[in-house]
């Protein structure tokens, strides 16, 4: 979070000369050297969550919403994964240890995984 | 309908057999009358043709007996009464004496015995069957009566009269009229088979008739030519004709929903041997455009007339109505939308000339699925030997529904059948198990979980870089 901070603070301090390509090149670097490997595959493992529910939801557009209850549930099964892992994220974070002191990365993961299976328990129950 | 000849049967069949019934038992018992029963059916239609004649004065036997003598031979039993007769009556103990009703007295002034407007009306609306003529000194009494089944005869002592087409044998008022072929009716069940091509010219001396124009069930059998009207011949014309051309009609039909027909001729002379034998000459051949011919077609068409209106022609009935899936014989319980049915129905016609029900040879026999409105209308198709049928898929809207056929055509008794089913909806377990629109779904929740037990492995064992610098520092 820091270094996030430290990029925006250099884009604002030299505004005019840096143009767009220069900020998205410049956070592509800071990612990729500044976060690390677990982030990085949850990061990944979001990706991969969104494009799935962005293909869906383009599906749904197109050919419709018949079976209504099977669209929802399958895009509803994309979105609670990604806000899970998003919040595995949130708590295995070194730079967020002060807001979650008492929760180990183990503690986050087990929370994730129970979570993840009640939601794909319901996904499945729904999906007709 | 036929009580008299039934407990005549059951009668004489079961004093003998008394003991021995009560020695069978019960079941047994009902079965042999419904034998006797169907024994007796037969027997019923021949008694279809009770017909009671009403005449002005009884010498009309002879100066009608050729067409009375048409009749007994077609099987009538005729009982001929005066119109006034004190005796009359159509009914005796709540049943009818008689099936059918020839009216051959135009003057009479009142009917005589219990026979009155009512009670005639009545016995049409019963199933009986009419025929009346009359003539150019018709009384209030015959008058009323077609008035009650849509046909207005012309008043008392007006004539037919057409200064084209009338007839050599003419006193000169011009009112023995000839009618030709061209101005019947297309119906040939009613009419005859070939009479619309090769009846002679009819002779007609008498009275007009006019039908309600927005009656449906008045049949115009014969109308006049455009140049007839009707109107007293004795007085000047000061008013407008009641009847004037085609509007005119000489013999008028009705078949009432009952299947009850009635005939209303405008001339009582039409049937009189003088006419059936006499020769057609026009007075003035080439205006009237009508052939001289040795012979009128009135017996011919009396005849077929007659035939149609006393129920030996046109008779139509069905019977075995069977309805299943398709592919199968019996009828299921119930229905289920969007199944493929089969539905049957055999459908006879009378035949007069043998007396027997034969198949009927018809090709517009429609059916109507019908749950308020019809939701399928399809064609019957016809095998030849009479038996109708048609394939098609239910709708996909449950109720209760009706199979019907409803058949009405000019000259022939209607046909209505109908046959109720239940079409019932989809159970929870006829649905589509896996919605193929729905793959799309089933595959992305799956690779959800898929994704998560991989990313589950990736996570937990991943080197973490931070620990491997460190070893190898």
């Amino acid at each position: 979070m820091s270094n996030r901070k430290e990029v925006a603070a250099a884009s604002q301090s030299a505004a005019i000369q840096d143009s767009f390509g220069t900020i998205v090149r410049r956070f592509i670097n800071e990612y990729w050297s500044g976060t690390s490997r677990s982030l990085k595959i949850i990061d990944a493992y979001m990706f991969y969550i969104l494009i799935t529910g962005v293909v869906q939801f383009a599906y749904c557009c197109l050919v419709g919403t018949f079976p209504f209850n099977s669209f929802l549930s399958g895009f509803i099964s994309c979105v609670a994964s990604f806000v899970l892992a998003s919040c595995l994220r949130m708590q295995v974070n070194p730079q967020n240890k002060s807001e979650f002191s008492g929760i180990t990365k183990e503690r986050a993961f087990a929370d994730f995984l129970f979570a993840s299976l009640l939601l794909h328990l319901v996904v499945i129950n729904f999906i007709g | 309908i036929y009580p008299e000849v039934l407990i005549l049967c059951i009668h004489s069949c079961t004093s003998p057999i008394g003991l021995i019934s009560e020695i069978l038992n019960k079941s047994m018992r009902v079965s042999f009358f419904a034998i006797v029963f169907l024994v007796c059916m037969p027997l019923a239609l021949c008694t279809t043709k009770r017909t009671l004649v009403l005449l002005e004065n009884l010498s009309f036997r002879e100066s009608f007996s050729q067409y009375f003598k048409l009749l007994r031979d077609n099987g009538f039993e005729l009982s001929f009464r005066t119109a006034d007769d004190s005796t009359l009556t159509l009914t005796k103990y709540g049943e009818f004496l008689y099936d059918n009703l020839i009216i051959f007295a135009p003057s009479v002034r009142e009917f005589g015995g219990k026979l009155n407007t009512p009670a005639i009306t009545d016995f049409v609306d019963n199933g009986g069957n009419l025929l009346v003529a009359g003539s150019s000194s018709i009384g209030e009494a015959v008058r009323e009566l077609a008035a009650e089944c849509g046909v207005e005869y012309d008043e008392e002592k007006t004539a037919l009269i057409d200064h084209l087409r009338y007839d050599a044998k003419d006193t000169g008022r011009h009112t023995l009229v000839i009618a030709d072929k061209r101005n019947l009716l297309d119906a040939p069940i009613i009419i005859g088979d070939n009479a619309k091509a090769s009846l002679k010219p009819l002779l007609y001396r008498g009275v007009a008739m006019t039908a309600d124009s927005a009656n449906p069930l008045v049949l115009p059998i014969l109308h006049a030519d455009s140049t007839a009207y009707s109107f007293n011949p004795e007085r000047s014309i000061d008013d407008y004709p009641n009847a004037v051309g085609q509007a005119a009609l000489l013999i008028a039909g009705l078949q009432a929903r009952n299947n009850a027909r009635a005939v209303f001729v405008g001339s009582l002379e039409f049937f009189s041997d003088e006419f059936f034998g006499a020769a057609v000459e026009p007075a003035d051949a080439a205006a009237s455009g009508i052939a001289a011919s040795e012979l009128s077609g009135n017996r011919d068409l009396a005849l077929s007339l007659s035939q149609w209106v006393f129920k030996q022609r046109g008779v139509l009935r069905f019977r075995d109505v069977k309805h299943s899936l398709a592919g199968e014989s019996a009828p299921p319980e119930f229905y289920t939308v969007k199944d493929r049915v089969q539905y049957s129905i055999t459908i006879d016609i009378y035949k007069p000339e043998t007396g027997r029900w034969e198949p009927f040879q018809g090709s517009d026999v429609q059916l109507e699925f019908v749950r308020i409105d019809p939701f399928v209308r399809t064609n019957l198709r016809s095998d030849g030997k009479g038996t109708f049928r048609a394939e098609f898929q239910l709708p996909d809207v449950y109720g209760v529904y009706q199979f019907k056929v409803d058949y009405t055509r000019v000259g022939l008794t209607g046909l209505h059948s109908s046959t109720l089913v239940s079409v019932r909806p989809l159970r929870h377990t006829q649905y589509d198990r896996f919605i193929v629109a729905a793959y799309p779904y089933y595959v992305s929740a799956f690779s959800m979980m898929a994704g998560l037990y991989l990313f589950s492995f990736v996570f937990l064992y991943h080197r973490d870089e931070a620990a491997e610098h460190k070893k190898k520092e």
